[in-house]
């Protein structure tokens, strides 16, 4: 499979915050890559690095092998982008934003765009200023889905859509890209979604990248156990590979990496057993690499 | 930071917002001020006691002036907080716990404060350095009145025609009441308010205080009303002039013209002068046949009004018609510029300045896309230039010169033929060369403001610290070039002739520095390619040529000169070769920060 992006240690700041932190992501063609992590945890920036909109502070970013910033024609004339904010212009009517995008991209398919007006509903005569955000979103994204791009860039696609658009359409405009061969990368904090259409997951954190792979792979290297001690503990105990514990005093919930027989060895030797276990979710895995479920609850 | 009550965060936030322009509405007047001051007392005939004194009084004049006009734009910093859009500038503030008369009265007074502090600090510090008694309290009180006016204006509507209606109608008014009370007694050989006379010319009655508070609550009364409805959202939304809708939109919207899909220059052209240059052209029309038609009826008008329309009664005391289309003319050709500043159509929303992503990610060269933008908006800006020229063309005739003999002592209309006489002189080369220069003018002019504008929106402060210093350079320059060539005796004297040639020197050697370390960069960066700066080298030379024949026209022999006047005055020839290289590099700042 090619490489289509080779994002090598890559770091940039703002002022004084560290947005991305010795970042290295690649993308191959053919696949999907979800990028989750919590506001502020680098996803856009990372994008917009992709895009040529922000130089590389230090580390390199490749994309089809050449500089986004430094040649700029070669990288996005087979790029489709939508931005978070989804920035059209307002005075353009969605024929006229068709028509505009064609122009820079010989790989238009007409049909396909009209395919896509009509699946949406959306009125080609219509001004973008008196589109819902919904309904931007819609157009955002036919525009750059319509010259079938080599390499797709959707930030938040789903945020605007609903719940039909964003299940049906949205997944079949990806599978569609992906069974063509080429390849999309998109950001997004729902994570039931990044599960759905993602092979690949590269999780951030702080500018860093906490955890990236297959997502089957990376399914199937995290557990969630449900652990029984014979003795009360106030406090989590100490278990080996354990990255976060709910509950309290006798029975415990706990999302952990690496083997599983090691994990049932160190759980014995608290004197404990596990009562169930199951690979973990990607909300369950994203939670625990965030740190976000270390505060005891009621036990179950 | 720790902010104890609302207020105390409302004012913070006010004071983030607006510091940049204190800074500068304090800085610039009192600087230009005070040179103005600095250089009458070096260089007024120190022989000639009364004229000495003239002088002096007329740059004081002068100087009060400069600290009083930064207030006539209003609060700009506010108005971008909405991207120039009209209505209440901190809409953001509605969902806080806070009453709506307290979340205008605050603001409100604290525009006001300022104004009327920024007024009366410069003032105090003219007084200290000149000794003349700049009038305080009388002056301050009325400034901020026309504040708490314009800000009423700016905040209480969402309708940009009340707001321009109420914003011409104060000047005019504080304009109006000023000049009769300044001129109320006509003085002979000089103007008629030295300062000598300000402590009692600015002795207003203690009924304006009245009147200023009366302003104020009416002000507050208005705008904490017409808030109230924008905040329900039931407010009347009329965007009249606003670059995302209304008026502008509908000049957008204006012709038709379908994208051409056939590459994506032209498609790129397509975008740039329908969202950008047709509006601007368009308006340059309509002033142009207001301008036509103002002096087509201005004839009868005038006769209506005026016993005799030619030269009845005084200037003073008549009202002409057909004063107006050359007098406006000038706000005119300045407004079309101002329109046409942003060519690469940076975005200004709640202090951030950005350039979309939309444009941002069009598969195009940044150097290709920064020059299609400059021409496509030069070309609108020239075209609107142009109309308007025709406009005051054809109308010359219809204006006479009677009036303008009178008013100016100029036969406007006659002067037609000589422009026409003196143009068919030239050989056709020299025609050409004079179109040349006078059209790069246009595109220097729209080039220099998109530069500055992307340097700013990327490098905000250093930018603004740079212009405020540039500002200042420039006034510096002209005020010893003015000096060195009018008392040349005493500039030898003080050696201002020395620091003049040095800042001449200084100013071409930035120049230089500037385009081979932009060109350096640009090539660096693969911004700039040897196709692109042999044709900027190309078109700057004939830049050059035409320049050169500009100047023979004019008389101006370079063979006598010395190198440093001669390479001084052949120096503009390099402003398309470093707004050409600046131009791409600055673009490529703001598409890839």
């Amino acid at each position: 499979m090619g490489q289509i992006v080779d994002v090598n240690d890559l770091s940039r700041s703002f002022g004084g915050k560290i947005a991305l932190d010795g970042v290295s992501f690649r993308a191959t063609a053919g696949q999907v890559y979800g990028l989750v992590g919590a506001n502020g945890a680098g996803k856009t920036t990372l994008l917009k690095h992709l895009l040529g909109l922000l130089r590389a502070a230090t580390g390199s970013v490749r994309v089809f092998g050449l500089d986004p910033v430094r040649d700029p024609v070669g990288v996005l004339s087979r790029i489709g982008y939508l931005s978070e904010e989804r920035e059209l212009p307002e005075w353009m009517r969605i024929d006229e934003l068709m028509a505009y995008t064609r122009a820079f991209h010989p790989t238009w398919d007409a049909s396909y765009a009209r395919e896509l007006i009509e699946t949406f509903g959306l009125d080609p005569s219509k001004k973008v200023k008196e589109l819902s955000k919904g309904m931007r979103a819609q157009a955002g994204l036919v525009a750059v889905c319509a010259h079938r791009p080599e390499l797709l860039i959707l930030d938040e696609p789903s945020s605007g859509l609903d719940a039909v658009v964003r299940r049906d359409i949205l997944d079949a405009i990806v599978r569609t890209v992906v069974d063509d061969g080429r390849t999309v990368i998109f950001s997004s904090h729902l994570l039931e979604e990044v599960e759905r259409m993602s092979d690949h997951v590269t999780m951030l954190h702080g500018g860093r990248v906490t955890l990236s792979g297959a997502l089957d792979d990376v399914r199937h290297s995290y557990q969630r156990s449900r652990v029984r001690f014979v003795q009360h503990f106030d406090q989590p105990p100490v278990l080996e590979s354990a990255l976060a514990m709910e509950g309290g005093g006798r029975t415990w919930s706990v999302v952990h990496s690496g083997s599983l027989e090691q994990f049932h060895h160190s759980v014995l030797a608290l004197g404990g057993e596990v009562v169930e276990s199951r690979d973990a979710t990607l909300e369950e895995i994203f939670l625990a690499r965030a740190g976000r479920s270390r505060q005891p609850v009621e036990a179950a | 930071m720790n902010l104890r009550s609302p207020s105390v965060a409302m004012l913070w936030e006010l004071w983030r917002v607006t510091r940049a322009e204190i800074a500068w509405k304090l800085a610039l007047p009192v600087g230009a001020g005070l040179t103005a001051l600095a250089l009458a007392a070096t260089f007024g005939p120190a022989g000639n006691p009364k004229a000495y004194e003239d002088v002096n009084d007329l740059a004081a004049a002068l100087a009060l002036i400069l600290i009083v006009i930064p207030h006539w734009p209003g609060w700009m910093s506010m108005a971008w907080l909405t991207g120039g859009q009209p209505g209440f500038s901190l809409r953001l503030s509605y969902t806080r716990p806070v009453r709506t008369a307290w979340l205008v009265g605050l603001p409100m007074a604290y525009l006001t404060a300022v104004s009327a502090g920024i007024y009366l600090v410069s003032a105090m510090v003219l007084r200290m350095a000149s000794g003349y008694a700049f009038p305080l309290l009388p002056v301050a009180g009325w400034m901020a009145a026309l504040t708490v006016v314009f800000i009423a204006a700016a905040w209480s509507t969402r309708n940009m025609a009340i707001q321009v209606v109420v914003g011409i109608v104060a000047i005019v008014r504080a304009l109006g009441l000023s000049i009769n009370r300044l001129t109320a007694v006509e003085l002979p050989d000089t103007f008629d308010w030295p300062p000598r006379l300000w402590p009692t010319l600015f002795d207003w009655p203690r009924t304006d205080y009245v009147w200023i508070a009366l302003i104020g609550l009416v002000a507050f009364a208005v705008t904490v009303a017409g808030v109230t409805r924008q905040r329900r959202g039931d407010a009347l939304v009329t965007r009249f002039w606003t670059l995302g809708g209304g008026l502008w939109d509908r000049l957008v919207g204006l012709f038709g013209l379908p994208c051409p899909t056939s590459s994506a220059t032209r498609a790129q052209l397509w975008f740039d002068l329908k969202s950008r240059g047709v509006p601007v052209l368009t308006i340059g029309v309509v002033l142009a046949s207001v301008i036509v038609l103002v002096s087509a009826v201005s004839g009868p008008i005038d006769a209506a009004w005026n016993a005799d329309p030619n030269v009845a009664c005084p200037i003073q005391e008549c009202f002409w018609v057909r004063s107006f289309p050359p007098m406006v003319t000038p706000i005119m050709l300045v407004t079309i510029l101002f329109l046409g500043v942003n060519a690469f159509g940076i975005r200004r929303k709640q202090g951030r300045t950005y350039v979309s992503a939309f444009e941002a990610t069009n598969a195009h060269g940044t150097a290709q896309l920064a020059v299609l933008k400059i021409l496509a908006q030069s070309v609108c800006v020239l075209a609107a230039f142009s109309a308007i020229g025709v406009g005051v063309w054809i109308s010359m005739p219809l204006l006479g010169d009677g009036l303008f003999i009178q008013m100016w002592g100029v036969p406007l209309n006659s002067r037609r033929s000589v422009i026409t006489n003196a143009f068919a002189a030239l050989t056709g080369y020299e025609q050409l060369a004079l179109t040349i220069v006078a059209a790069a003018g246009v595109v220097m002019a729209v080039a220099a403001f998109a530069v500055f504008g992307a340097l700013r929106a990327r490098y905000s402060r250093r930018a603004s610290v740079a212009s405020v210093l540039l500002v200042l350079y420039g006034l510096a320059f002209v005020w010893l070039a003015v000096a060195v060539r009018m008392d040349p005796a005493t500039a030898a004297r003080l050696h201002l002739d020395v620091v003049y040639g040095v800042m001449r020197w200084l100013a071409t050697a930035a120049m230089v520095i500037t385009i081979v370390y932009v060109v350096w960069n640009g090539f660096a960066e693969h911004v700039l390619t040897i196709r692109y700066a042999s044709g900027a080298v190309a078109i700057s030379a004939a830049f050059g040529a035409a320049w050169l024949t500009v100047l023979h026209i004019t008389g101006v022999q370079l063979a006598g000169m010395s190198a440093m006047n001669a390479i001084w005055t052949v120096s503009p020839a390099l402003l398309p070769l470093t707004v050409s290289v600046l131009a791409p590099w600055s673009y490529s700042r703001i598409r890839h920060t």
